[in-house]
């Protein structure tokens, strides 16, 4: 039998780390269960974050926001603040598994699981956000890119957790599209996914351009040389297909269950040729 | 109240309990001093069995006993044809999901510790994996000793002369189709609940569709008196054919007898009953059509092969209704049709909705329309050319008789705006987006053909509070039969649902009715329950007439909740009557057997134990609108029409019910369930890696029946429980053809494929 | 463990082992069998219970979390005499075929329902999405759902 802590503000939460040290920590459970249920997860005893206030909510702070950690992930889609800043982030979670993992799972656990298909994790790259990381005697922070090791690995240190995501607001982007491919239309796994934020001018003309794609390498891939090409240009498809070759050889997938290598390199090309015909 | 009309859409009656969540499946009993039982598995595809250590896991505080195939004392084999499966595996293991020992235990967690201390003595053998080369030379056998090596069962229909017929024909058009397993995916997996009671009698409840077979099998393989068992049958939480036969019934009835007087629980969880349950049969089909100059089909030549993994489960019956099934609805002159249902050691091939049907169907239909565009004729024009009617001798030699809608159900499409309006809708693909239109014709025979018994026995009883009280023999699975035995019953009584009452299969009150599949269970049953109330009505009559001191019986008649009569407008409750009549006028039993083909399509009598030939179909054509997504490969099928023949609708909105679901279960089957079996082993173990379609991937779909009248069915009703599966891959199919040109032979149609199959076309486009 | 939550409008005081899923209290341990199991990994819905009017994944769950919640089971829905709109909505427009999908998929329709009191067919799809039907093909509980959503008039659809 494992015991489950439940404590309802971080002073709690940083005395039964201490003394749980071996303890694995949680927010929504979405993630962690199904590995229990896999005989995965071997600690003694189990810490939910559910409870921690100060952990949750959307605060805007001048041309930042700070996103709390255990935000359910339907608590952002309904948040106005994100609705009206970072319609990228509505878009990824709309499509995020299902409406029932979406009110209990979280950001924070959707970036700490850093699976190579978390569907936030493309947008908050465009986003350039940053993590918040705290322990009971520090706090520090860093970019999300750096953040993210490999597939299920970050740099979270034993009594951290990851607290807070801080995004600049992004007004000069005028269009956030998502785009995620997966098996089928809910409860779906990434198998290539594409975040955009295009800053378009008057004239059609691309004045400003991120680009993240997931699930094609074991962390999220950007690319400042295809942004390179495409700013002074319109999305036309010749220049998107002139971009498109470099977007097949900087992914590294692999072959699963899912999908061959082979498709998800495919994929990653053609979702950049599918910007050609994106409405604002 | 109203009473229970034949033809009106009446809501279901247990739709109310289980709304509420009161109505209790196999899955939801449990009870004081409850036992834990559950099941080591093999894990491997084919081995000798050395040892089987069970020392270690019997020390283990909470475990009551751990038993193997030494402790049957029966056959220890199961099966409903061949009895090639064993209980408790003894000397070999044929799959990965066989089972080799059985845990009995306090609770979930000791149970669970157990199972992973149990340690198998294994030495592997070769395995085989494709039914093709399982047929070759040299392939490993999975059953030694069995006379046709690993062929279960070959089934070979031929009428005419095909060589000759080919010659005469103008165009020919040939190819091979793959399909892989699907899996049922029921949402309550196979669970039941057992106990044996202090007079020796062993009461299972499980989810079942075959109570009354599960009884003998139980019987036979642990050898025990039959009449000992009893089996109730509440409603399943979805079976589709994964419930016909036995799951765990008979591990349930040797875990009862080691700890006797308490209540025993066995509940797969979804990797167990995804490694352990018959799944549908892949297929490899190779199909050669010839049609003449006017588009008349002249010479089809089929050979396909069923992988039906390590056990019989029905495979052979399962080949055998491909085979009947593998020109479709049409007249061609001259056909040869080989059928190979083949041992591997994959995953078991069993029954599943539609029952060897969908593969066929999918590779003629797709055939049709290849031809189609060879020839330059519409998908509608061949298919119309060539339909099938009462009166014409079908391509395997029988006469077609009984109602034969198909013509009719091909005009009612054609003139469906959904088809007038196609080319309109396709002209508004989007950029990136290419949109196509298909059809598919579908038909299915009811029953179990022209040797194994089909009959039902109903049940009727007036009961102490004036209610009628049918005893089903047929279960529930879901497709509603439970209710549409009350409207029947309650039709000819003339009762409102007030005054109906319904049992569910329990077989120590219910009488042997054969099992819940084959697309037989209004019918078989419905007739059987036409007799009994007309009977037990007549009774009633005739006692209420003398009570009344009426001249003739025609003076009284039925009503809600009584007996009324007319001269004089008296009436009596019927829960008077029960006081009238004697206890034998109370109840009123009888059997219905279904009618059987007279013709003979073969001299081998194994195929025609495994059901050839049929008597009555059902028929269809199917049309959907698809739009692909050049980019992803992805297909969406953006509309669905089904227009079927099946006879008479005795409650329009439980006749829908079953051809949306069959529709939704084949647009998975067609786009996203991908079974991946690789070396025996399932790379696909749980809903998280075996996609089954979300409310977002099924379109709004639309039924028209066709309001015909089969005689020989009750009201004039037809099977309707399995056609809709048949139609959506090859409709598909057909209608990404048609959007961009491609043909895909191998399914499920994933994004995958078909952006393959698409850079391919432009390869050669290129190239050109 | 003690744990103090309302189950079903009454207040309880119950034991529990902290770590025991949600679902399993529920069924084994206080006999509500209405909630079901079909995957437990959150793959499926059938285990959709409410907590504190939000739908959630009952498998998924500690019985820990349910201090001081709100909770609300299939069970919990119907009056003394009547059928919730739902439920009944369930049963006149044909959503309900083997039933083992019907409880959490009624729980995740009065959560969609309370987000989005007027959704499009298209919405209640979405909001369905989480819950898988083998039996229905789901266009009768979108219809059931629409029609709650509209307070149609009860009665046979066809």
């Amino acid at each position: 039998m494992k015991r489950v802590f439940l404590p309802h503000n971080l002073e709690e939460l940083w005395r039964i780390i201490a003394g749980e040290p071996k303890a694995d920590i949680y927010a929504g459970g979405t993630d962690l269960l199904v590995k229990l249920r896999q005989n995965l997860i071997n600690t003694p005893s189990l810490i939910c974050l559910e409870r921690i206030e100060e952990l949750k909510g959307v605060h805007e702070q001048g041309d930042e926001v700070m996103i709390g950690a255990c935000s359910t992930h339907t608590s952002l889609l309904e948040n106005p603040i994100i609705q009206r800043n970072f319609p990228v982030l509505t878009k990824a979670l709309n499509v995020l598994a299902s409406p029932l993992i979406r009110n209990m799972g979280t950001i924070g656990g959707n970036i700490c699981t850093a699976s190579p298909a978390a569907d936030t994790l493309p947008l908050l790259y465009v986003l350039k956000a940053e993590v918040e990381i705290r322990s009971r005697s520090a706090s520090r922070q860093m970019a999300l890119k750096e953040f993210i090791l490999g597939p299920g690995i970050t740099c979270l240190k034993a009594g951290e957790i990851v607290s807070g995501i801080w995004v600049k607001k992004v007004p000069g982007f005028n269009l956030h599209h998502f785009e995620k491919v997966g098996q089928r239309k809910a409860l779906a796994i990434a198998i290539v996914s594409l975040a955009t934020l295009f800053k378009i001018s008057g004239e059609e003309m691309v004045e400003d351009v991120r680009l993240a794609w997931g699930s094609v390498a074991p962390t999220v891939v950007t690319s400042n040389e295809i942004e390179a090409m495409l700013v002074g240009h319109r999305l036309s498809r010749q220049v998107l297909k002139k971009a498109a070759p470099i977007a097949r050889a900087i992914v590294k997938p692999i072959d699963d269950i899912r999908a061959s290598a082979d498709y998800r390199r495919q994929v990653a090309e053609n979702l950049l040729i599918r910007l050609g015909s994106v409405q604002k | 109240m109203k009473s229970l009309e034949i033809g009106r859409p009446i809501p279901r009656v247990d739709a109310y309990s289980k709304t509420t969540g009161q109505e209790r499946y196999a899955a939801d009993y449990y009870g004081e001093n409850l036992v834990w039982a559950g099941v080591k598995r093999a894990g491997i595809a084919h081995a000798l069995i050395k040892d089987i250590h069970i020392d270690d896991a019997k020390t283990l505080p909470g475990v009551i006993s751990i038993l193997t195939h030494k402790d049957i004392q029966g056959s220890n084999r199961q099966g409903m044809i061949r009895k090639d499966q064993p209980v408790l595996a003894d000397n070999k293991v044929n799959h990965c999901g066989d089972a080799v020992a059985l845990v009995l235990a306090e609770d979930k967690a000791s149970l669970h510790k157990a199972l992973d201390l149990i340690t198998l003595d294994l030495e592997p053998l070769p395995g085989i994996f494709d039914p093709e080369k399982a047929i070759g030379e040299g392939a490993p056998l999975v059953h030694e000793g069995h006379p046709q090596g690993n062929v279960l069962f070959k089934g070979v229909l031929e009428t005419g002369d095909i060589e000759i017929g080919f010659k005469e024909c103008h165009a020919v058009v040939e190819a091979c189709f793959e399909l892989p397993h699907q899996e049922h995916a029921y949402l309550e997996t196979e669970a039941g609940w057992a106990i044996l009671k202090e007079n020796g009698q062993l009461k299972i409840v499980v989810s079942t569709q075959s109570p009354f077979r599960d009884r003998s099998e139980v019987a036979e393989a642990l050898g025990i008196n039959v009449e000992k068992v009893r089996i109730i049958a509440p409603y399943c939480g979805g079976a589709f054919g994964g419930k016909d036969g036995v799951t765990v019934q008979t591990l349930l009835g040797l875990a009862v007898f080691h700890c006797p007087g308490r209540p025993i629980k066995m509940w797969w969880d979804r990797e167990e009953s995804f490694l352990a349950s018959p799944k549908r049969h892949p297929a490899r089909l190779y199909y050669r059509l010839g049609v003449k100059p006017d588009g008349a089909l002249h010479a089809l030549d089929v050979r396909f092969y069923y992988d039906t993994g390590p056990y019989d489960h029905l495979g052979g019956a399962v080949m055998a209704l491909g085979l009947e099934h593998a020109c479709g609805p049409y007249r061609i002159s001259n056909v040869s049709l080989k059928g190979f249902c083949v041992y591997t050691n994959s995953p078991i091939g069993g029954a599943f909705r539609g029952f060897g049907v969908p593969q066929v169907t999918a590779a003629m239909e797709q055939m049709m329309d290849m031809m189609a565009t060879q020839l330059g004729l519409s998908p509608f024009e061949i298919r119309k050319r060539n339909a099938i009617r009462c009166g014409d001798k079908n391509p395997i030699g029988i006469s077609v008789t009984g109602s034969t809608g198909f013509e009719e159900c091909l005009k009612t499409l054609e003139e469906h705006y959904l088809w007038k309006k196609r080319n309109e809708w396709k002209s508004k693909a989007g950029p990136f987006k290419k949109r196509g239109v298909g059809i598919a014709s579908v038909m299915h025979g009811m029953g179990y053909g022209p040797v194994v018994p089909d009959f039902a026995n109903a049940k009727i009883e007036l009961t102490r509070e004036g209610k009628f009280r049918v005893f089903s023999g047929v279960v529930d699975i879901g497709q509603g039969n439970a209710s549409t035995y009350l409207q029947i019953a309650g039709a000819i009584l003339n009762q409102d649902m007030a005054h109906m009452e319904l049992v569910l299969p329990d077989t120590e009150s219910a009488l042997p009715s054969g099992s819940a599949s084959a697309s037989r269970t209004t019918s078989t049953f419905g007739n059987a329950l036409i007799g009994a109330a007309q009977s037990l009505k007549h009774r009633v009559l005739q006692r209420a007439a003398i009570y009344f001191m009426a001249k003739e019986i025609k003076e009284v008649d039925l009503i809600p909740g009584g007996v009324n009569h007319f001269t004089t407008g008296k009436e009596i409750p019927l829960s008077e009557m029960f006081h009238i009549l004697d206890d034998s006028e109370k109840v009123a039993a009888y059997t219905f057997t279904a009618p059987t083909a007279k013709e003979n399509p073969t001299e081998d009598q194994n195929l025609r134990l495994h059901g050839v030939p049929h008597l009555i179909f059902s028929y269809g054509v199917h049309l959907c609108y698809v739009e692909v997504d050049e980019l992803t490969g992805n297909i969406e099928v953006k509309r669905y029409l089904a227009v079927s023949d099946c006879g008479r609708i005795i409650n329009p909105q439980t006749f829908e019910q079953q051809i949306h679901g069959g529709i939704a279960q084949g647009i998975g089957y067609a786009l996203c369930e991908e079974f991946i079996v690789k070396e025996g082993r399932v790379r696909t173990p749980d809903l998280a890696t075996y996609i089954i379609p979300t409310a977002l991937d099924v379109p709004e779909m639309d039924s028209i029946p066709l309001e015909s009248y089969e005689p020989t069915g009750p009201f004039g009703l037809k099977g309707a429980g399995e056609i809709s599966i048949d139609g959506p891959l090859p409709a598909i199919a057909n209608a990404v053809a048609d959007a961009c040109g491609v043909r895909l032979f191998r399914s499920p149609f994933t994004p995958e494929r078909v952006l393959k199959a698409l850079k391919e076309r432009e390869n050669r486009e290129f190239e050109h | 463990m003690k744990i103090n939550f309302v189950l079903n409008g009454k207040g309880r005081v119950l034991n529990a082992p902290s770590d025991r899923r949600v679902i399993d209290f529920l069924r084994e341990d206080l006999g509500l069998t209405g909630t079901k199991e079909s995957c437990g990994a959150g793959e499926c819905g059938v285990c959709t219970i409410l907590v504190d009017g939000e739908s959630r994944l009952s498998c998924l769950m500690f019985a820990a979390q349910l201090e001081g919640r709100n909770v609300l089971t299939i069970e919990g829905l119907a009056s003394e005499e009547t059928l919730h709109p739902m439920q009944e909505a369930f049963v006149q427009f044909g959503a309900v075929q083997c039933g083992f999908c019907t409880p959490g998929m009624i729980l995740s329709a009065l959560d969609l329902l309370k987000r989005n009191p007027h959704p499009t067919r298209t919405e209640i799809r979405e909001g369905l999405s989480g819950n898988l039907c083998r039996c229905t093909g789901y266009q009768k509980i979108v219809d059931a759902v629409e029609a709650t959503a509209c307070k149609k008039e009860k009665g046979p659809p066809l």
